[in-house]
């Protein structure tokens, strides 16, 4: 048996995509079929940002990583020998 | 044929069939909202992705297995190594 930290994590986690991923279905392939008058409009942002949010976030993700890795790299340089 | 090069031949059949119903010449011809929803079907699929990608580290973290003897057995014959070594002569 995993921790009991291990197990929280994990399966928050877990609940956490699942939201993310009802959330984005209901707004990318679900909403544009519901008339523009129903009530359940109002609790999703401007179409646009359902693709600029995961770009962005993409973007920075990547830029995270970057960062890291030459952080990583930085830090592992060897000192230089001078030779007299 | 490689497993990159079938990766990569199906990635450009299915670009090419979103391109040309989302962009290209068959635009107009689809209904409103099916439009709608295929245009931002790239970016979906890819979160989609991530989504499952997130929930299968979640979930196998959250039923790791665990084995306690086996980690406190492996500490204790690191420690007689460590010992063994250093008596030898071996400086850490």
């Amino acid at each position: 048996m995993a921790t009991a930290t291990d197990q929280v994590v994990g399966f928050g986690l877990v609940a956490f995509s699942l939201v993310l991923f009802v959330y984005y279905t209901i707004w990318i392939i679900i909403l544009p079929f519901i008339d523009s008058d129903h009530g359940i409009h109002q609790y999703f942002l401007p179409r646009e940002y359902a693709v600029i949010i995961p770009v962005a976030a993409g973007l920075l993700l990547l830029l995270f990583i970057g960062i890291f890795i030459a952080i990583v790299m930085w830090k592992s340089r060897k000192p230089v020998k001078k030779s007299d | 044929m490689t497993k990159l090069g079938q990766w990569l031949w199906g990635l450009a059949l299915l670009g090419s069939a979103w391109a040309a119903l989302a962009l290209g010449p068959l635009g107009p011809r689809v209904p409103p909202p099916c439009r709608q929803v295929l245009l931002p079907l790239p970016v979906y699929l890819l979160v989609a992705f991530g989504c499952y990608s997130l929930a299968t580290v979640g979930y196998r973290l959250a039923t790791f297995n665990d084995c306690e003897e086996a980690a406190a057995e492996l500490r204790e014959h690191i420690g007689a190594a460590r010992a063994d070594l250093r008596r030898r002569g071996l400086r850490f």
